[in-house]
């Protein structure tokens, strides 16, 4: 760890921890843009760069970019990203009330806290969670892309077959190409351009990058009187006494943050929800009360440390911006997963250390430049959309210098806007796209050791668990339904 | 069936579930399609058609759910509650059209990068934006830089043409 720390703070790998943190926290700020679109849009460029410093580049925009989204979710009541939404509730009756600096300071240092007690977890659990994982082989992995997937999937917003359908497309997507295990084309009907596959890069960016920039193109520009901050951000003495609401908040966002497909957004409802939960003054919530703000900033941003755990021990999304970073290592060679703490200890540990500084440097930029980051969002966005757009088609073809993948990355854009008007969520598509060769190879693999007996998952308690937690996840809505049912009768019962 | 804006929503949420499910469907039997022309597995149970037959068999099942759940809300009338939207669709489709343009004319009309950076982004800008001379003059300043910084980059330190 302390070599991950000294690597991180050479020149060149703190030069792009300070960009990706700048970065993050511009891009977050504004509304329609997120963490995960410019993890995208920036993932060509890390192409060129050694992996490190790529990793600190790109952990800085995700620490960024949740924690810029509270910007104007205090001042405008329109939050940056999804996560800051609940940050909305008492962040701007705050500002209302003419307190918009109290606000920012409660929402940035809780914020900081939230991250900085996460990293507790991700650095004193990572190490001990991959030793744990290296005792797995082909069927426990297998199970567990499948028990994520499936999380994934359910837990997605709208209906449990569309996100189950999201993945299984994403999964197919993944399937043409040459077959690695035969050396022979699979589904590339007879088109030599196919016999690459679909890149990982221009499926990311015109996933989520384009169908974006799309729909935010056809959605008027939002207006808003802006309570602007005019003096300090105040913090207090007595704030210490926020001390066990922050730290609630904390261990709650970083534990949702550790199960697959439950979000930053989610983190923040459930802590917000069990601080109104357990106040003395439960009414005071949603009117501008100060531990509203602490309680969904903290989680927040506390979920980022939480997902990083699974992502760098197992080499499983929580979300989708862990897939676009697991497609950031394979970019660079690497598999994310126990072996990265014995193959590429200056990575695991790297991502580790570069999110403790990422949060340290996020606090200075925004206590300092807040007032100036909220005039960002005055900018016309019409040329902001045109810029993004240029950099799409230049960083798609990057790659591989080909127009081949410009015109993926295009094609991809309309199947993740048609997908998102017939109300299919993209996560699981894009995740179920990252996660589909890491499944086919462990349960062929599996397979092969078990010459194609099936049974033997049964002998097997890991793996055996990770697929009754999918089976439960699926059925899960039906015995909620039937309990509640049930529930319901005894009431009637005279 | 009940006639109003809550069924009209129906209507067009069902026909967007249809042309779906049936686009899925389609898409399953390419995934069947382009199985059977793999070889059955030699050296390992599953082999390399196994997968695609899975995923379109699963795509199918899903896709006549999905398809049962619309033609049932089409006859009740009922939409799934969605936001109220302002979006005006057509903006999104003239910024679409403009991407295609400008990709075609880089790829098949081997336009010059900057030139066609340079149109792209006013076309988009004025599309998106307010349609006035001083926001042209805007975009294009803002082409022009764009274009030249990324032409330079690729150019000189990555060593990549484009257009």
């Amino acid at each position: 760890m302390v070599e991950a720390f000294s690597l991180l703070f050479e020149w060149q790998n703190l030069i792009f921890l300070v960009v990706g943190t700048a970065l993050g926290i511009v891009v977050g700020a504004i509304p329609g843009l997120t963490a995960s679109m410019l993890i995208a849009l920036t993932l060509p460029l890390t192409f060129h760069m050694d992996p490190v410093s790529a990793v600190t580049l790109l952990i800085g925009e995700y620490v960024g970019g949740i924690s810029g989204g509270l910007i104007t979710a205090i001042l405008l009541r329109m939050p940056g990203t999804p996560a800051s939404i609940v940050t909305t509730f008492d962040g701007y009756p705050m500002a209302k009330k003419g307190l918009p600096e109290r606000a920012l300071a409660l929402g940035i240092m809780a914020s900081v806290v939230g991250g900085l007690i996460s990293w507790g977890f991700l650095a004193g659990m990572s190490p001990a969670l991959a030793r744990f994982a290296l005792q797995f082989g082909p069927w426990e992995y297998f199970t567990l892309v499948l028990m994520a997937l499936v999380m994934l999937a359910v837990l997605s917003q709208g209906s449990m077959v569309k996100g189950l359908m999201a993945a299984a497309l994403g999964m197919a997507f993944a399937l043409p190409g040459i077959d690695s295990s035969i050396g022979q084309a699979r589904l590339t009907f007879g088109s030599d351009a196919l016999l690459a596959g679909f890149g990982l890069l221009p499926v990311l960016i015109g996933a989520f990058a384009i169908s974006q920039i799309l729909r935010d193109a056809a959605t008027p520009q939002m207006s808003g009187k802006m309570d602007m901050p005019k003096r300090h951000l105040p913090l207090y003495r007595r704030d210490v006494g926020y001390a066990p609401k922050l730290l609630r908040s904390s261990i709650i966002g970083t534990w949702i943050g550790l199960l697959p497909g439950i979000g930053a957004n989610i983190a923040a409802l459930v802590s917000y929800s069990t601080e109104k939960q357990l106040s003395k003054e439960p009414e005071k919530f949603g009117t501008g009360h100060e531990p509203g703000v602490i309680a969904a900033e903290s989680a927040n941003n506390a979920s980022i440390g939480g997902a990083l755990i699974p992502l760098i021990t197992m080499g499983i999304p929580g979300s989708v911006t862990e897939a676009i970073l697991i497609g950031a290592l394979t970019i660079h060679n690497l598999q994310p997963g126990p072996l990265l703490f014995q193959n590429a200890p200056e990575i695991a540990y790297g991502i580790i250390a570069a999110y403790l500084v990422a949060n340290v440097l996020m606090l200075m930029m925004m206590w300092g430049a807040v007032r100036y980051i909220a005039q960002i969002v005055r900018l016309p966005r019409s040329g902001l959309m045109a810029v993004i757009l240029v950099f799409c088609v230049t960083g798609s073809y990057a790659v591989n210098s080909s127009f081949v993948d410009v015109w993926v990355m295009i094609a991809f854009g309309a199947i993740g806007l048609g997908l998102e008007y017939c109300r299919v969520p993209l996560g699981p598509f894009v995740i179920g796209f990252v996660l589909s060769p890491i499944a086919e190879e462990q349960l062929r693999a599996s397979l092969m050791m078990s010459d194609g007996n099936v049974a033997e998952i049964l002998s097997r308690p890991y793996a055996l668990t990770f697929l009754v937690f999918a089976v439960l996840t699926i059925a899960w809505p039906w015995i909620a339904a039937r309990l509640g049912a049930r529930g319901r009768e005894r009431e009637e019962m005279p | 069936m009940k006639k109003g804006p809550a069924a009209r929503q129906a209507v067009r949420q069902s026909m967007a579930d249809l042309v779906l499910a049936g686009l899925i469907i389609l898409g399953a039997i390419l995934l069947f399609v382009g199985a059977a022309e793999l070889p059955p597995p030699r050296w390992e149970p599953l082999g390399s058609a196994a997968l695609p037959r899975i995923l379109g068999a699963l795509l199918i099942v899903f896709a006549a759910i999905i398809a049962t759940s619309a033609a049932l809300r089409w006859r009740r009338g009922s939409a799934v509650e969605t936001p109220p939207s302002e979006a005006d669709p057509r903006r999104g489709v003239l910024v679409f059209g403009a991407l295609v343009l400008y990709v075609a004319a880089l790829d098949f009309g081997r336009a010059p990068f900057v030139p066609a950076t340079v149109i792209f982004v006013a076309a988009v800008g004025l599309s998106i934006g307010q349609r006035n001379w001083r926001n042209a003059a805007l975009f294009t300043a803002l082409g022009l830089g764009l274009a030249l910084a990324i032409s330079t980059i690729l150019e000189r330190f990555l060593y990549i043409s484009i257009g």
